[in-house]
């Protein structure tokens, strides 16, 4: 096998194997929201998830502290600064041809409260709530377009 | 001027030349000795020559051949130098490898065993993956956790506890 038949089978294996490793930009929408029972106002900018939320959950306000979006590339990690002290790591792990995996990790003064990696479709919803804020709890909407 | 004279006016020119063979030099040389009025043509043609011959020589002293030559080896050298579009297109060339048929069916059998492994594992890994809940792994050191699909099936609550006496928000 001379160079030139070396050079054109090695092309031809990175042209079919090279997709599935690469990384494409993943656009991913995280919200936080502050949920309680103290009032009854919902926030205009959940309107489009306050039948879902209000279906998962039995609190009467939602409120809208953060809406980031996310430019997301393979194994690097985005922070979002959270309230007092929380924060929220996000980092694309694999990408699928529908789905995308995502770890997420959330500390509090620097320690970890929570680690997880899920996977999300395009346009589906994870959210990760419970951690306590004020009077309410802390719920966190990641969701991902590709 | 003689018959023979007639016969020979082609060769004396080429006598002149000096591009006669051994025999014709002889015969033209034989015809020479007698002949008087092809001696004088034969003198007519060297002095012609001369005359032709001094301005060339001249005019080629004054020309600067080394300038000329310069400009010969410098197109020489373009032509020779091929731009990337023709390097690119020679190294694609496959048309040599492909002269070797040998080539043409194992590339297509390697073709297609790679794309009998590469499909059944991308099906595999999609159709395993969507079927696998989409929360991978989960973990809290300070809280408890519980994890929810929602009814409609494109919701996941990950859902974290401060403690066992926590009251479930779920409705």
């Amino acid at each position: 096998m001379n160079w030139r038949t070396f050079a054109l089978l090695s092309s031809l294996m990175l042209f079919l194997f090279f997709p599935s490793m690469v990384f494409a930009q993943v656009q991913t929408r995280v919200r936080i929201i502050e949920a309680s029972n103290v009032g009854s106002t919902t926030d205009p900018a959940l309107r489009d998830v306050h039948d879902q939320l209000g279906s998962l959950f039995n609190f009467s306000v939602y409120r809208l502290l953060k809406d980031v979006n996310l430019n997301l590339v393979g194994n690097r990690t985005v922070e979002v600064p959270v309230h007092k002290g929380r924060t929220m790591e996000v980092t694309l792990v694999g990408e699928y041809r529908t789905m995308v995996e995502l770890r997420i990790k959330i500390t509090r003064e620097g320690s970890p409260i929570l680690n997880t990696q899920v996977r999300l479709s395009s346009g589906r919803t994870i959210l990760i709530g419970g951690p306590r804020h004020g009077g309410g709890v802390l719920i966190f909407a990641v969701s991902a377009r590709f | 001027m003689k018959d023979s004279c007639s016969s020979l006016s082609g060769l004396l020119e080429k006598y002149h030349d000096q591009e006669v063979t051994d025999r014709e030099r002889l015969l033209v040389e034989g015809h020479l000795s007698e002949c008087s009025a092809c001696r004088n043509l034969l003198s007519g043609m060297v002095e012609l020559g001369n005359l032709l011959k001094i301005p060339v020589r001249e005019a080629a002293e004054k020309e600067d051949f080394h300038w000329v030559w310069q400009k010969v080896k410098r197109e020489i050298r373009e032509r020779d130098r091929s731009t990337w579009r023709e390097s690119l297109r020679s190294w694609l060339d496959v048309s040599p490898l492909l002269r070797k048929r040998v080539w043409v069916p194992a590339l297509a059998a390697t073709l297609v065993i790679l794309s009998l492994i590469a499909v059944p594992v991308v099906m595999r890994e999609n159709t395993s993956l969507v079927k696998l809940s989409p929360v991978e792994y989960v973990e809290s050191q300070d809280y408890n956790v519980m994890i929810y699909e929602g009814e409609k099936g494109n919701v996941t609550v990950i859902w974290l506890f401060d403690g066992p006496d926590e009251e479930v928000p779920i409705s």
